[in-house]
């Protein structure tokens, strides 16, 4: 622009000196050219010539050019990526701490997000493993591995593939040379430069070999269950080794990335002489094109199979409870056995759905069928088998005892430790008599103790010795007719006499009965003494009237000798007419 | 890595395949199978220090039937033009396909190898004809790939060539 200044044409004007034309007539015609005021151009000149108003300008106006041609393509950030490439290594140079400092905090979560993709990818490939391990199908893919030579987990891993790119190939487009290649992982890859070098002969042949038009290219190959896809651009090709099935848009990846390479290494394609070393950093837009899809697993309904496995729990639930129940039952029932007197358990168990239980049991021992029910133990769910023993146990020789000896309700049997078997209470001389003869021979008993059993009979005789005697009959003043009312006493006293008898008789006692009158203090003492004589001997003659030996009697008239009370007022005088009773009791001669 | 794409270039039967054979695995065959179309394989070999991936396309002969494909040829570094020395036709077809070669690619580095050098008495060219060719600044060297001499000079001739650009 400099030399067309309005200086510059001014001096380089050939007309300048010579021609007497003058730089007003010189403005004038420029106005009429170029339609411009002359101040106006020379600002124009001037903003073009001044390198600060330029930089002004663009400042200006960069922020907004970058973000539409932002908006519009990425070509922009494509370019910019060798500038900003170069100034990063800059900053690296002089001062490493700065962008340090600067991607630290996204240093630590991109680690973190690599290494949970890598275990991911891990964990997916271990999965597809697992799922197919035990399937029908895995079979078949086992007899495939074993044919193949491959390992189960990779032919696994093919079958469940949708899709997976295994190799990629960047190709000098002009040579057929290899310029970069990525092989998946798990792939077995041949030379990549042998099959770069066949991809582009096969391209070359089906060119030549079908005319076809320069500009169409051989886009896909397939061989069994592979296929090539090959991208063309200006000055490389790519192609893409696919196993499966890959979906048409992906084709827009590799298109995509065979721009970006063509956009940023196309001075090194240009200058492609066979050396593959510039070209190593096209494997970061090379890599999105290594994709892998594998089939996902079909949702099923598994309703039916959930209520079915619901059902199934509830009812294993439900007969667990039971069978625990039912076990924690016969554990208590078997517990409870153990503590039983009388009863040993040496087996027990579940056999053929049954509960079996063996042992030893003493026959006056709990029948173990009378402790199923309140144990809540089904007894048809039982088998018993038991052998019969003797129990020295002190509960089981004290129930033998009662069996043998059959003591009266009045008697407490008991046995110690040692054996010794304890009679308490009162009892039957007889009894007594037969219960010391007895106790030897009963089984577990060592010793007989009756210090503390008294004789039943002997206390009956004594009581009923005692109720004779605290009798007294009443009389009517100067008579022997009774008071009225105790006839009554009478009749019991006979009763009382008879049973009296009875109980000396079995005891070899013999029965002699004093029977005392006794007059009040009036009247003389000889009219009194015959009196009281007068009462016993009645009261005499009314038992003997009853049917009662009186031989052994004696009757004796003390008149008011021994008095009951003083005799001073009429009711003591009263209670001092009577007659009273005295038993002696003696051993019989044999 | 640095990669060199090279031409085997050739009338049929000259031993095109079995140089390669002898050169990438050291093994010659008496059989004889024409190649279809083309073959590719691949040494490395070492070059004053600095190692060098040659990528050979041996291309098959032609004859009166099959055109050689000049579309293979493209992006080559460098070729060989492989006479039989028992067929003098074989030499005429060489010079023929290094002019067609010159006029696709340029100058560019190759060699004429004259093959089958262990049948010197069927050896049909002239010393006087490799001569001529000498003079004109051609690289001419003798193998048998039965016997694999010159086999390895042929390589490294033209991989250095190649190299020096």
């Amino acid at each position: 622009m400099n030399e067309y200044s309005r200086d510059q044409i001014s001096k380089e004007s050939p007309n300048n000196h010579n021609g007497g034309i003058s730089n007003d007539d010189l403005n004038e015609l420029r106005s009429l050219l170029f339609g411009v005021e002359p101040q106006k151009l020379n600002k124009i000149y001037e903003r073009l010539d001044n390198p600060d108003i330029n930089a002004e300008d663009i400042s200006r106006l960069l922020p907004e050019a970058v973000v539409r041609s932002s908006m519009e393509d990425k070509l922009l950030g494509e370019a910019m990526v060798p500038a900003v490439e170069e100034a990063i290594q800059t900053s690296v140079k002089q001062d490493m701490n700065v962008l340090s400092e600067a991607i630290f905090p996204i240093l630590a979560p991109a680690i973190r997000k690599a290494v949970s993709t890598a275990l991911e990818a891990a964990i997916q490939s271990l999965n597809q493993t697992l799922e197919h391990s035990l399937s029908p199908q895995s079979f078949k893919w086992r007899l495939e591995a074993v044919q193949t030579g491959k390992s189960f987990a990779e032919v696994a891993l093919l079958r469940s593939l949708v899709y997976r790119i295994e190799q990629i190939f960047l190709i000098h487009r002009e040579t057929g040379l290899v310029m970069q290649h990525l092989v998946g992982a798990m792939v077995t890859a041949q030379d990549p430069a042998l099959v770069s070098a066949m991809l582009t002969a096969i391209q070359d042949f089906v060119k030549d070999s079908f005319n076809v038009a320069s500009d169409e290219t051989l886009e896909t190959l397939h061989f069994g269950e592979l296929t090539i896809w090959i991208e063309q651009g200006p000055k490389a090709v790519l192609a893409g080794v696919i196993r499966g099935n890959a979906p048409q848009e992906l084709r827009s990846v590799f298109q995509d990335a065979l721009e970006k390479i063509h956009l940023k290494f196309i001075r090194e394609i240009h200058a492609f002489s066979g050396d593959t070393e510039p070209f190593a950093a096209s494997k970061s837009y090379l890599e999105p094109c290594l994709q892998t899809r594998y089939q996902e697993q079909e949702k099923k309904n598994y309703a039916y199979f959930w209520v079915a496995l619901g059902i199934a729990g509830i009812a294993f639930g439900i007969w667990s409870f039971f069978t625990i129940r039912d076990r924690m039952l016969w554990r208590a029932y078997v517990e409870q056995l153990n503590h039983q007197p009388g009863i040993v358990v040496i087996n027990s168990g579940r056999r053929d759905g049954k509960y079996f239980i063996s042992g030893m049991r003493d026959p006056l021992a709990t029948d173990p069928t009378t402790l199923l029910k309140p144990g809540h133990v089904n007894p048809k769910a039982v088998k018993s088998n038991w052998k019969s023993y003797l129990s020295f146990e002190p509960e089981l020789t004290v129930k033998r005892a009662e069996q043998l000896l059959q003591p009266p309700t009045t008697v407490t049997l008991k046995v110690d430790d040692k054996g010794i078997l304890y009679a308490t209470g009162s009892a039957p001389q007889k009894w007594i008599s037969e219960a010391r003869k007895l106790a030897r021979f009963i089984p577990g008993v060592t010793q007989f103790n009756d210090e503390n059993l008294f004789n039943s009979e002997l206390q009956a005789l004594e009581s009923y010795k005692q109720q004779i005697e605290a009798e007294n009959i009443f009389f009517r003043e100067g008579s022997t007719e009774l008071v009225s009312g105790e006839e009554a006493k009478l009749q019991n006293l006979v009763k009382t006499l008879e049973k009296l008898f009875s109980s000396a008789k079995s005891l070899q006692k013999n029965v002699m009965l004093q029977i005392a009158g006794h007059t009040d203090n009036d009247g003389t003492e000889q009219i009194n003494m015959p009196l009281s004589q007068a009462r016993a001997q009645a009261i005499l003659n009314y038992i003997n009237s009853q049917g009662i030996q009186t031989a052994n009697f004696r009757t004796i008239g003390v008149g008011t000798n021994k008095p009951l009370r003083l005799g001073s007022t009429s009711e003591e005088k009263k209670m001092n007419r009577r007659v009273s009773f005295k038993v002696f009791l003696t051993d019989s001669k044999k | 890595m640095l990669q060199k794409k090279i031409c085997m270039v050739g009338a049929f039967a000259t031993g095109k395949t079995s140089l390669v054979a002898r050169f990438v695995t050291s093994i010659f065959s008496e059989q004889y199978q024409t190649t279809v179309g083309v073959k590719i394989d691949k040494k490395t070999v070492n070059i004053e220090g600095k190692e060098l991936n040659l990528i050979l396309w041996d291309l098959h002969g032609e004859d009166e039937f099959q055109k050689l494909r000049m579309s293979y040829l493209r992006g080559s570094s460098g070729y060989l033009l492989v006479v039989d020395g028992t067929r003098h036709n074989t030499f005429d077809k060489a010079l023929e396909l290094q002019a067609r070669v010159e006029n696709t690619l340029g100058k560019i580095p190759f060699i004429l190898v004259m093959n089958k050098f262990d049948l010197t008495e069927e050896w049909e060219i002239d010393v006087n004809d490799i001569n001529q060719i000498k003079a004109k600044g051609w690289i001419v060297i003798n193998t048998s790939a039965k016997s694999g001499m010159g086999v390895e000079e042929v390589f490294q001739t033209i991989a250095k060539k190649m190299l020096e650009g």
